[in-house]
């Protein structure tokens, strides 16, 4: 649940965005562009959060009335071993560190639903976290990093999948669906794709970003639609995109079906007004994007 | 013979309906209150709470009351029952110091062999922590019920009286009282009979929360609800008169209050109430149901969607919205345009910030996007549905506690949405 410091929303001065340079990063940064916000988005080149003495650096880019938002995190497809996840930690460090030095006026920090225990089927909330692995841990040490290293409001932002054209990640979803129907025409399943899963559009968490950041919200919200499909019927609607047949395979089950749903409640007590993309509509600009793409 | 005189101190809902139906069975009855604008108000025949056949009831029986703010007052009694409210924090915590203060300021005003009962709401260890003689002093169960009380407090199931020693008689006059209602009395030690209570309360509560479950279930599966509760009335181990009516979670706060002590002793004692606080956190996702129906079929499609709200009050024939889970709604609607209409509860501009208040539920409904009937008034179950489709700009109508005729509201084109019926698909 999200408390708005901020009840009538407004723009915040300027926003340090850290890790401004990836998939979401990009959605963001557009989006705030877009409303008048004022960013400053370092490269890694100009700022490697896990290098030596990257806290200081990271404070002289830093002022007190900055709204900081927190996005840097190496990202499951580099792998959920020992070693992101230490890079994980030492980015957080230093991104605390620069707050510690310079106390910024709000911090956003995006983390993920892989906070929550992989079996638990309904997620709100309420529900505790218990991260299955240590991508999932890294999560939750940085948000509680966040939450008690740093004296500002903090909005820890839980997004579930997140899809669209321009994602590089190849992770089980809409976006990997797409690239196996356009490189084969043919999309294979875990199983029979019996598993439900709640898919945002990348425009969506976006948007909500912008609406924690022009609230100066504080508090834990799932980035959810409340809308879980199968990846079965998520694979019918990627393969009806496509002009030519795309075949729908299934394969044999590895291990048991664990759904997710989330209720999204919450979301819409922070933001009655907000309106998701449909998955038919989101679904279609990816697609419409990635036949644009060169 | 002349009967014994019953005091009542704290005119509150419950002080008021209980004094009303002591009068009622042929006793003299003192009602006492701190408050001179309450007795005056009360002496004067105007009631501060709305209750069905109270206003009948009192009037006929107003001889044999006699409203006062002074305490010496009560010294004529032969029983005084304490009975003002039980304030709860946040957290559900009772604020039991109110209770306190009253009791000792009655007590200093009783004669020596005057029985003094605790008809607040009080957790286990209450009555026996107050040190007062044992042979004078019990706890006695209420079991009010907003909208029902009259008939509850006049033909009572059965009394549930606390005692310092279970064994011991009731005192002549508390007996004498109690026997005049014709119903079972049932003695147990103070600590059993403040359980008791909760007792009651926590198996409501799980008939309430298993209906909630179950008639979720329903409407994501192509079940009806209301085709199975005939099946569980018939049920000896359930029983005809079992809480099986879905709802918008608990509501009310008495029952949340009792769920609450139970994890508060439990965590205190080291035993298992876990399933005490899923029924809390299915109660708090029951409630936001509206929301949640109102953010799948009307907010996505419609800009500047304006929404009619039917009742304010927590629950039909009560001017209450304490947890009211139509304030709770206004909360998360404070973006759009509400209309709202209650028979009782006047709409307040701190209920919402762009509230219109209507003179009538058809007048909520004109020119609305969607109506949304929060609380199961009876004149809400006379309204067509054909008039309101006349009435309405589009077609949604939320009834969770399917105050309307199904049938006729989709043969009258609407889209009825309600608690345990299969949800209609979403209009695009």
């Amino acid at each position: 649940m999200l408390t708005h410091h901020w009840p009538k929303p407004e723009n915040p001065s300027r926003v340090l965005v850290l890790g401004g340079g990836g998939f979401l990063g990009r959605a963001v940064r557009a989006a705030l562009a877009e409303a008048g916000i004022l960013t400053v988005a370092p490269t890694r080149s100009e700022l490697d959060l896990a290098a030596d003495h990257a806290g200081e650096r990271a404070a002289a880019l830093l002022q007190a009335t900055d709204a900081v938002l927190m996005l840097a995190a190496l990202t499951p497809d580099k792998g959920r071993g020992l070693d992101p996840f230490m890079q994980n930690m030492r980015m957080a460090a230093a991104a605390c560190a620069a707050m510690q030095k310079v106390r910024p006026a709000h911090v956003v920090y995006v983390s993920s639903d892989a906070v929550y225990p992989i079996d638990t089927a309904r997620i709100t909330e309420e529900t505790g976290a218990q991260p299955a692995d240590l991508y999932g841990v890294m999560h939750l040490a940085r948000e509680v990093m966040a939450k008690t290293e740093v004296q500002a409001p903090v909005a820890v932002l839980r997004p579930t999948l997140v899809y669209g054209a321009d994602d590089p990640h190849n992770s089980y979803g809409p976006n990997r669906l797409r690239r196996m129907a356009r490189k084969d025409a043919r999309i294979t399943l875990f199983g029979q794709g019996e598993e439900m899963r709640d898919h945002i559009l990348v425009d969506d968490v976006a948007e909500l970003i912008r609406l924690t950041l022009c609230h100066r919200s504080s508090g834990t919200l799932n980035l959810a639609t409340g809308r879980s499909i199968s990846y079965a019927d998520l694979a019918r609607k990627v393969a009806g995109l496509f002009e030519g047949r795309v075949d729908i395979a299934g394969t044999p089950r590895q291990s048991p079906v664990k759904h997710r749903h989330f209720d999204v409640v919450a979301l819409h007590k922070a933001f009655p007004a907000f309106t998701f993309t449909p998955l038919e509509a989101g679904l279609a600009k990816a697609h419409r994007e990635m036949l644009e793409q060169p | 013979m002349t009967r014994p005189t019953i005091g009542f101190a704290g005119m509150t809902h419950l002080g008021i309906v209980s004094a009303t139906a002591a009068a009622a069975r042929g006793f003299p009855v003192v009602a006492f209150d701190t408050d001179p604008v309450q007795i005056a108000a009360l002496a004067a025949g105007e009631l501060p709470i709305v209750e069905p056949g109270l206003p009948q009831l009192l009037l006929h029986h107003r001889e044999r009351v006699s409203f006062t703010t002074t305490p010496a007052h009560l010294r004529a009694c032969a029983v005084v029952y304490v009975a003002t409210d039980v304030p709860v924090d946040q957290t559900g915590a009772s604020d039991l110091q109110p209770v306190r203060d009253l009791t000792e300021l009655v007590a200093g005003n009783l004669a020596g062999e005057t029985t003094l009962v605790i008809l607040s709401q009080v957790p286990p260890g209450f009555t026996r922590g107050l040190g007062r003689p044992e042979a004078h002093t019990f706890y006695q169960v209420e079991t009010l019920v907003f909208g029902r009380a009259v008939e509850r407090a006049l033909e009572p199931e059965r009394f549930i009286v606390g005692c310092g020693d279970p064994a011991a008689t009731l005192p002549g006059p508390l007996a004498e009282y109690l026997e005049a209602f014709g119903c079972p009395i049932l003695h147990m030690r103070y600590e059993s009979a403040e359980l008791a209570k909760i007792s009651i309360n926590t198996c409501l509560v799980a008939s309430i929360t298993a209906a909630n479950t179950l008639a979720e279930l329903c409407e994501h599966i192509g079940a009806d609800w209301s085709e199975i509760v005939p099946a569980l009335r018939l049920d000896r181990r359930i029983g005809p008169h079992a809480y099986l009516t879905p709802g918008l979670g608990l509501g009310g706060g008495n029952l949340e209050r009792d769920l609450e002590t139970v994890c508060r002793l439990a965590d205190a004692n080291g035993t298992d109430a876990g399933v005490v606080r899923a029924w809390t956190a299915n109660s708090a996702h029951r409630r936001d149901w509206a929301l949640t129906q109102i953010h799948e079929r009307v907010v996505p499609w419609i800009e500047e969607p304006v929404l009619a709200v039917l009742g304010l009050a927590y629950k039909e024939n009560t001017a209450s919205t304490k947890n009211s889970p139509a304030l709770a709604l206004l909360t998360a609607l404070a973006p759009f345009v509400v209309r709202a209409y209650d028979p009782v509860v006047m709409p307040q501009p701190e209920f919402h910030p762009r509230l219109v208040a209507a003179p009538s539920a058809l007048e909520a409904c004109t020119g609305a996007d969607a109506v949304v009937l929060m609380t199961p008034w009876p004149e809400f179950r006379e309204l067509r549905p054909d008039t309101i489709a006349a009435r309405l700009r589009r077609r949604t109508v939320i009834d969770p506690h399917r105050l309307l005729d199904g049938p006729a509201c989709r043969a009258a084109g609407l889209d009825h949405v309600t608690l345990g019926y299969p949800l209609p698909r979403t209009a695009a």
